[in-house]
């Protein structure tokens, strides 16, 4: 059906890159002519995008304030069509737009703070997991430890920055007082985001911890996992970092590496 | 866990939830017949479903899509399929109900509800993923008509009648928004009384009621005001003409307190028993 195809590619083009009214539409309606239909799927198309960039980057809009937000936006939008039905998918370059975008360069750890939003906003969505079998872990014979490999939850991620994201993160959420002032030279700073009773939050890792939970994440078993860490910290508790991840609920389960 | 009957709404007033209300409709779970969803807040099964089956615990949930885009150049999205028909599985809704509209074409999503001309061909596409997405639910969808503001010279017939072959060819259902009909005759000239006399009425399922907003003469679907009083003069209408259905009040944007939106699901609740009391 080539004419069906043309007629939505032509509207869609229309719509999204603001090329020229399609010929095979009806030139005038009852109280208004074509060009403001045009117009008001084109506010419609912007409005939608924007909207759901201001869900998923409510902390970014904060810091830069509304009217720099919609600039943002704007230009976000004009160079990355959404590709999915559904809105929640759209903004995932946002972290990677706002490192080139010149207007917002002063601002140097925006970039990561929306990197972290964008896996908060995953998170938030993201599947179940289940919970760590502390029962079976306990019966495990000591000697088989260091073939454990331990599995974070899907909602969970790690993220590393130059800048105090985590702590920036959580001033700027609603039940944090206005006057916190963070000094951005606190950084770098490892953030752990995670999910716990429908609510995702971020935390920080210290870097032996974090370091720990990345190699494991990778499928490195505990054994080598924590020789490897205390190569580069000497200090690393490794009972203490189980412990807090496992009370966290960021650990989802374990298996066992299997030998060759 | 007991959930509500899920396999059918009951013909009362509802009202759309959003994520405003959550907390304040699980807290003090007011008598209202039923909750509609928009299904794409929940793909993924995480802490939103959560929310959705403990409001499923106490109320019947329709689910209504807005990004399957079944009229679209493009192929039917399988992934968004598939994310559909887990939610289904999870919640058990008494109704799932998509768009009769496109989203995607020339490689580009538009998020939005846009029409099409009602032609012999594009009624073979939308039946042939009708037919798909009910073989994939195993249920029956309701389509809904659309609030449109423009309209294509090469349209071979109504929507109304579109809708109703529809119907006849996959077996579908109808959600009848009569915000979106009175949109259509003040912006398209659309005749409210040919749409209605189009439908089989037996295929009607649910209605829709919605506050509308007017840029440049062009009345908008914003679903941001109360139901003005002529979309309840045409709904009194469609309720003799039809008889009553599971009624939706629906606000998306400016969300008021959840006691006004509550106001108006009462308000169309009187009309339907008024309804009811009269075909008695």
């Amino acid at each position: 059906m080539p004419v069906l195809h043309d007629d939505l590619a032509g509207l869609a083009l229309a719509i999204a890159r603001g090329e020229d009214l399609p010929l095979r539409i009806d030139a005038d309606y009852v109280n208004y002519p074509a060009a403001v239909a045009l117009e008001v799927y084109r506010n419609n198309y912007r409005g939608n995008l924007h909207a759901a960039l201001a869900g998923a980057y409510p902390v970014v809009e904060q810091l830069v304030g509304e009217a720099f937000f919609r600039r943002l936006t704007r230009a976000y939008i004009a160079c990355h069509p959404s590709r999915s039905g559904n809105l929640h998918d759209y903004g995932d370059d946002m972290a990677q737009f706002i490192a080139a975008f010149e207007p917002a360069r002063a601002l140097a750890y925006l970039a990561d703070v929306a990197a972290l939003e964008w896996a908060c906003h995953r998170a938030y969505f993201a599947g179940d997991a289940g919970t760590l079998d502390v029962v079976a872990l306990a019966r495990l014979p000591h000697e088989r430890y260091p073939e454990l490999v331990f599995h974070m939850h899907q909602a969970c991620s790690l993220l590393h920055s130059r800048y105090p994201v985590a702590a920036i993160w959580q001033v700027h959420q609603a039940a944090m007082p206005d006057d916190c002032s963070i000094d951005l030279d606190n950084g770098p700073c490892h953030a752990l985001v995670l999910r716990r009773d429908d609510a995702v939050g971020v935390v920080e890792l210290p870097a032996a911890d974090a370091a720990w939970l990345q190699l494991m994440h990778a499928g490195m078993p505990l054994g080598a996992a924590v020789a490897a860490v205390l190569e580069h910290h000497p200090d690393f508790d490794f009972q203490a970092a189980l412990t807090n991840l496992v009370g966290q609920g960021v650990l989802a389960g374990f298996t066992l590496e299997t030998t060759i | 866990m007991s959930m509500p009957a899920g396999h059918k709404l009951p013909c009362t007033a509802g009202i759309g939830l959003r994520a405003a209300h959550y907390r304040e409709v699980l807290e003090t779970l007011p008598g209202v017949g039923w909750v509609e969803v928009h299904s794409e807040n929940f793909f993924g099964g995480g802490a939103p479903l959560h929310t959705l089956l403990r409001v499923r615990e106490h109320y019947p949930v329709s689910l209504h899509g807005v990004g399957l885009g079944l009229a679209s150049a493009t192929p039917l999205d399988r992934q968004h399929l598939s994310a559909l028909r887990s939610l289904c599985d999870a919640v058990q809704p008494a109704a799932v109900s998509e768009h009769l509209c496109w989203n995607s074409a020339a490689g580009l999503v538009i998020n939005d509800l846009l029409p099409f001309p009602y032609t012999e061909a594009a009624l073979s596409r939308v039946a042939i993923r009708v037919d798909q997405v009910q073989e994939k639910l195993g249920r029956r969808l309701l389509l809904e008509n659309l609030s449109s503001y423009l309209a294509f010279p090469r349209s071979e017939m109504s929507e109304g009648e579109f809708l109703a072959e529809l119907v006849r060819r996959t077996g579908c259902g109808i959600l009848f928004d009569v915000e979106n009909l009175y949109v259509n005759t003040r912006n398209l000239g659309v005749d409210a009384a040919a749409f209605i006399r189009a439908l089989p009425a037996e295929a009607v399922q649910e209605y829709h009621l919605a506050g509308y907003s007017v840029r440049d003469g062009c009345l908008v679907d914003t679903h941001d005001h109360p139901v003005y009083p002529e979309v309840w003069e045409l709904y009194e209408r469609v309720l003799q003409q039809l008889g009553p259905r599971p009624t939706l009040i629906e606000w998306d944007s400016d969300i008021p307190l959840l006691p006004v939106l509550l106001g108006e699901a009462a308000k169309a609740q009187q009309r339907m028993e008024e309804c009811h009391a009269c075909l008695a």
